[in-house]
């Protein structure tokens, strides 16, 4: 909730105590009253009150600073749009008056006061003042609740993606726990090495999110196979492989996942995280960095958290040794550059998992 | 406000219901202000201004004074100080010289009132 300072003061800058005392009893008896003697005075009381003023009224001819002076200082400050200012000016020369409109006072009263004009013209700006901060502040508050209500949405985007990955995990045994590191271990080889020049950090995110539903085409692959403890037969392996067009295809087919901004990174994701550097990956056996870098970081990613972690055809393995592994070409070839920074990242990456047994 | 000191008041040129008016029909405030009126310094100011014919002095001391005078609804003199400050800021010394004899007229009358109170 957004407060709104009380302003119920006006400040009267004039150098004759006869000026003051009329415009104080015209107004004393609604708001509280500043006076000040000179236009410096008058200057200072409004930089240290500014959120305290409903309204300044300004004499002209004043010693030490004048009223158009001091307006200057108002307007360069840009205190002439919060603070409505009044000039009280016994001088009707044209000049004056032209001059400050253009430096942004509400109105021009002329000297000797009429009251009920005086006060009427102060109160209706006061008033449109009041008004005007009270809807700006409305709008801001709508806006922020909009803001709340559009992030809401994408969060729970966001948890109905997670739910859907996490669900197929569910069914090949895994803790869940996979999805969310496959997300971890992108986002912080795009944010914290080279590998992600070029991509802002809306796009990090995207594919952050676009990681978590690498695997939704398992969903399509018979249990039997997913959850086989062994090694697959040939035939097995075929059906297996298939899940990255399923899951490719049934990403498509959500319209709502179509729209989605992560929808471009999703897809290939899903499509070709089982491509290999050599060529050697499939479906398609893309070349080299004929497969995004976004999809090259999450198939090694992929890679290296199955490797250490415990699945139902193996046990988890020591970071190191995996390492090993995947140095040594034993799950397939990568992008030596994406391997380089992400033997670099390792250390940092393992953080990312409890220790065993935890 | 007695009636009695309100013609007296009315009889030396000072408009009292435009000026109860101006102080919100605050008596109290606006006898203190006409008082006072025997102490401004502006009228002194402004003549001898005229004396050393120093017309940017004499337009500071006119303008003051009008507005002092403006503000008690002292109707005459305040006519007498505006044509002189009109003068004035034009520089016109001669013009305003001639003025200052009605002018001052008028501020005797005024104080005459106020000390008869």
């Amino acid at each position: 909730m957004l407060t709104e300072n009380k302003r119920e003061t006006i400040l009267i800058v004039d150098d004759e105590e006869l000026n003051r005392a009329i415009l104080a009893n015209l107004f004393d008896d609604v708001y509280d009253i500043i006076e000040a003697e000179n236009g410096l005075e008058g200057l200072e009381c409004i930089r240290q009150l500014e959120d305290r003023l409903c309204a300044v009224l300004l004499d002209v001819v004043m010693p030490e600073m004048d009223g158009l002076t001091v307006l200057k200082n108002l307007n360069r400050q840009g205190l002439t749009q919060t603070v409505p200012c009044f000039l009280i000016t016994a001088a009707q020369d044209d000049a004056t008056i032209r001059e400050a409109y253009q430096l942004g006072v509400m109105d021009v009263i002329s000297k000797p006061v009429i009251p009920y004009v005086v006060q009427r013209r102060v109160n209706s700006v006061v008033e449109l003042f009041q008004a005007r901060r009270k809807l700006g502040a409305q709008v801001q508050q709508q806006q922020e609740e909009l803001l709340r209500q559009a992030q809401q949405l994408a969060q729970m985007g966001m948890g109905m993606v997670e739910a859907l990955a996490t669900a197929i995990e569910f069914r090949s045994d895994e803790s869940g726990e996979h999805v969310r590191r496959i997300h971890d271990i992108t986002c912080y080889l795009l944010r914290s090495t080279p590998l992600g020049e070029g991509l802002s950090e809306e796009e990090i995110d995207l594919i952050g999110v676009a990681a978590i539903t690498h695997d939704v085409g398992k969903i399509s692959i018979p249990d039997a196979i997913l959850n086989k403890p062994g090694k697959l037969t040939p035939e097995e392996y075929e059906l297996m492989k298939t899940h990255t067009v399923k899951g490719a295809q049934l990403l498509s087919q959500i319209p709502q996942m179509r729209e989605h901004s992560a929808y471009r990174y999703a897809y290939d994701i899903a499509l070709h995280h089982h491509e290999r550097w050599d060529g050697r990956g499939y479906p398609d056996g893309l070349v080299g960095d004929q497969t995004p870098i976004w999809t090259q970081i999450v198939a090694l990613a992929d890679v290296y958290d199955a490797l250490v972690s415990k699945r139902c055809y193996k046990d988890p393995l020591a970071a190191s040794v995996a390492m090993e592994m995947i140095l040594q070409g034993k799950c397939g070839v990568f992008n030596p550059e994406l391997l380089r920074y992400f033997q670099e990242a390792e250390p940092s990456l393992s953080r990312l998992y409890k220790p065993l047994g935890g | 406000m007695d009636l009695m000191k309100k013609q007296i008041l009315q009889d030396g040129g000072i408009d009292v219901d435009e000026a109860m008016a101006r102080f919100v029909q605050n008596e109290a405030l606006m006898m203190k202000f006409l008082l006072r009126f025997s102490q401004d310094k502006n009228f002194a100011l402004l003549k001898q201004a005229m004396e050393n014919r120093d017309a940017a002095a004499g337009y500071t001391a006119a303008h003051t004074l009008k507005g002092v005078v403006g503000n008690l609804s002292m109707k005459a003199l305040f006519d007498q100080a505006s044509a002189v400050t009109e003068d004035l800021r034009r520089g016109d010394l001669d013009s305003a010289m001639e003025k200052m004899p009605e002018l001052e007229n008028q501020y005797q009358r005024v104080l005459r009132t106020l000390e008869s109170l």
